[in-house]
């Protein structure tokens, strides 16, 4: 190869994307998700490998003999699979994008049904903060009946004969 | 050069030195100077203003957080999870107040008594305090009526949220009596200057409203004000110096470019969280102080608590919502009590807690995934959540060192964080699980999900205080027994970490400090 941009990156980074929303998927399995998550997921994942050549070589490597495999196997990528290489680095380093990176995506939140930042609309105070209505509602001060919250039990009580306290 | 706020103090006027800006230091600034004694606040983290803080779990996180690099030992899963990040711990004007949610009980007359009570326990470094409760009980009154506190000084109660009446109502199930919405360091209805509440879920964000407590809203602009301060942020405090006769006499910091820079002290206060501050005296070593600066007695940077703690999440058929209102204002002090019977020595609270999606997702059980992680996941709108806080026993080998191998930015040996969960600690977040399990169970959950300690937010102990000089490192008043002029003023200085959330107790003994020096230098005895 003679062109020096060329040989730095030998494979556009977009063909693995393809076999990684696969792989997410099959990591981070949500029936209720589109495919959108996992594609921006997916498309961190492959933008951080442009600073980081072992990354790079690991995650292409890794996702290739992946998807061999389960040819092998006559199966898809599944969690039974995604087990048995559960400590390769490739999967590693997906691993620890996606969690930051999926659960962060507020498509996911809706889809979830978390609601984010408020404060802007007034806080959660007139949008539901106490719709709860399935207990019923309770007490919110302080015990006042009759017992007495027992601090020290009676086998707890230090010994009068103890050394120390001479 | 680094910010500058307040009233300049010549570089080498000898001021009282106040190292860090957080619930211990903010507050030893704030009453020095309404006594009208100049200080010089360092804070290493910028002044963020309600407006910058951000309702977004990562970018407040990555906003706020000290995110130096540290290095961690031991047998504790963070080591696994978190390596460089064994404490979630805030490098801003305010520090870990501006992240902090509110809870504030009082500690109990026996948890100032840890060695007498619990006794000799294989493996523990037990030590009473030299204090008792009846000496720190007015400046609890005063730190509650600083911080505004529900449910004392009638302050009114927050109302119960979602999150609260799942916990409440299993409590009241299980024949638990005191549970409550507080005490809780942010207002029910406008209090000192400051508005009431609008419920908004981000805690631990900063509090974009202000209802919540904290020194950035409150002891350090009032400091400022007061002409008495030189607040300079961005400038973290790299050595404590002394003079022949072996006083206290100066602080070297970095401005924010990185150049070194000497303030002249009469007083030096070291207020950086449990990591930080004995790093500090550990990088102070001299020759008068090879293994560090105050550190005779061998316990600089040992007894390092973190508190017990464990979280419990329950999933229901229906809506909880638990993301909506107040994160943690709802208290459960049944368990907060010394009752060996259950297995353990010391005691426990229960607290709501909930996370959002971002954070559930790092922290409810680090390193799992696969459908057993999204079906937690899946539940999140239908999820109740509690932590567990309650009482670490202190042990020698937990500790601070300075880990020469790996440096920060500014070239300076990293700390490391060494820790050991003693067996003890075991077996009360055990029973932590299990209360919250039948508590849960009791109000109908379908299943629980029992999390691990996060990046420890409560940081203890490792400059404690004791009656003699061989046993710790500081005195009653947070002085050091070796170091005259030198002050300790935040969480290290905690003997016993006890079952309460810390806040309030830094605040009290701050309080009472500076009572204590305004005083001596009043005398001319200092
Ligand atoms: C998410 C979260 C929730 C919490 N909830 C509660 C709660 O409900 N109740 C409760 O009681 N507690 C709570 N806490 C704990 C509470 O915030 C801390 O216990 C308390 O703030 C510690 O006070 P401190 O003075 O020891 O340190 P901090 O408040 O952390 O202040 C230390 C300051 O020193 C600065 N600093 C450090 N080193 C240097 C240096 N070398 N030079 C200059 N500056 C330096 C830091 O930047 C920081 O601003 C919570 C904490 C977190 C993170």
């Amino acid at each position: 190869m003679s062109d020096p941009a060329s040989a730095s990156t030998p494979e556009p980074a977009a063909d693995l994307a393809p076999a990684l929303v696969r792989l997410l998927r099959a990591a981070y399995p949500h029936p209720s998700f589109p495919d959108g998550p996992y594609e921006r997921t997916a498309r961190v994942i492959l933008d951080q490998l442009d600073a980081d050549l072992w990354h790079r070589l690991a995650l292409e490597r890794g996702l290739a003999t992946l998807e061999l495999r389960a040819a092998q196997s006559g199966s898809e990528i599944d969690e039974k699979l995604l087990r048995e290489i559960e400590d390769a680095e490739f999967f590693r380093f997906i691993r620890g994008v996606t969690v930051t990176t999926l659960y962060n995506d507020p498509e996911v939140w809706e889809l979830l049904g978390y609601e984010g930042s408020s404060f802007e609309h007034g806080g959660y105070l007139h949008r539901g903060f106490d719709d709860l209505d399935w207990l019923p509602d309770p007490r919110i001060e302080e015990y006042d009946g009759p017992e007495q919250l027992v601090e020290v039990a009676d086998h707890d009580q230090p010994q009068q004969t103890q050394e120390s306290q001479a | 050069m680094s910010d500058q706020f307040g009233t300049p103090i010549d570089q080498d006027t000898e001021a009282v030195v106040i190292i860090g800006s957080g619930a211990g230091g903010g507050t030893v600034a704030h009453e020095l100077t309404q006594r009208g004694i100049p200080c010089v606040v360092l804070e290493a983290g910028a002044w963020l203003k309600p407006d910058d803080y951000e309702n977004d779990e990562w970018a407040a996180f990555n906003q706020m957080a000290w995110l130096d690099n540290r290095t961690t030992s031991g047998g504790y899963r963070i080591t696994r999870d978190f390596p460089n990040l064994p404490a979630w711990i805030v490098k801003v004007v305010g520090g870990s107040t501006t992240h902090w949610s509110g809870a504030t009980p009082r500690f109990k007359e026996y948890e100032f008594k840890g060695r007498s009570h619990y006794g000799e326990i294989e493996g523990a470094n037990l030590l009473d305090w030299p204090i008792e409760l009846a000496d720190l009980a007015p400046y609890y009154d005063k730190a509650e009526i600083a911080i505004g506190s529900t449910h004392r000084h009638g302050r009114p109660a927050l109302p119960a949220n979602n999150n609260y009446k799942v916990f409440a109502g299993g409590a009241e199930k299980i024949g638990y009596k005191f549970y409550a919405t507080g005490p809780y360091g942010t207002n029910a209805e406008p209090y000192d200057g400051r508005p009431a509440s609008v419920q908004d879920g981000f805690n631990f964000q900063g509090d974009k409203s202000t209802a919540k407590w904290s020194t950035a809203v409150r002891e350090v602009p009032r400091a400022v004000e007061s002409g008495r301060c030189d607040l300079r942020t961005q400038c973290q405090a790299v050595q404590v110096t002394h003079d022949a006769q072996g006083r206290a006499n100066g602080v070297l910091y970095l401005d924010k470019d990185g150049n070194l820079h000497r303030q002249a002290a009469k007083v030096v206060c070291v207020a950086g969280n449990s990591i930080e501050s004995p790093r500090l005296l550990l990088m102070s070593a001299s020759s008068l102080h090879p293994d560090g600066l105050a550190n005779s007695s061998g316990q600089v940077g040992r007894n390092y608590m973190r508190h017990t703690t464990g979280s419990v999440y329950a999933r229901f058929d229906q809506p909880v919502r638990m993301y909506r209102g107040e994160t943690m204002a709802g208290i459960i002090a049944d368990e907060a009590r010394l009752d060996t019977s259950r297995g353990f020595a010391g005691g426990y609270y229960l607290e709501t807690l909930s996370l959002g999606v971002p954070f559930l997702a790092a922290f409810v059980d680090p390193g799992t995934w696969g459908r057993e992680f999204t079906e937690v996941m899946d539940a999140y709108a239908r999820t109740a959540g509690l932590w567990i806080v309650g009482e670490d026993l202190p042990q020698e080998s937990n500790r601070i060192t300075l880990n020469t191998g790996a440096k920060d930015q500014w070239g300076l040996p990293v700390p490391d964080v060494h820790f050991d969960d003693h067996p003890n600690d075991v077996a009360m977040r055990e029973h932590g699980y299990g209360r919250a399990d039948l508590l849960y169970e009791a109000v109908g959950a379908n299943g629980t999900h029992h999390t691990p300690p996060y990046p420890a937010t409560h940081n203890l102990g490792t400059l404690r205080m004791s009656a003699r000089p061989e046993d710790g490192v500081i005195g009653a008043f947070g002085e050091a027994h070796d170091v005259p002029g030198l002050f300790v003023s935040d969480g290290s200085v905690m003997t016993t970490g006890a079952a309460a959330n810390p806040t309030l107790t830094i605040v009290a003994l701050a309080i009472r400090q500076a009572e204590h020096i305004a005083d001596r230098l009043g005398k001319g005895d200092l």
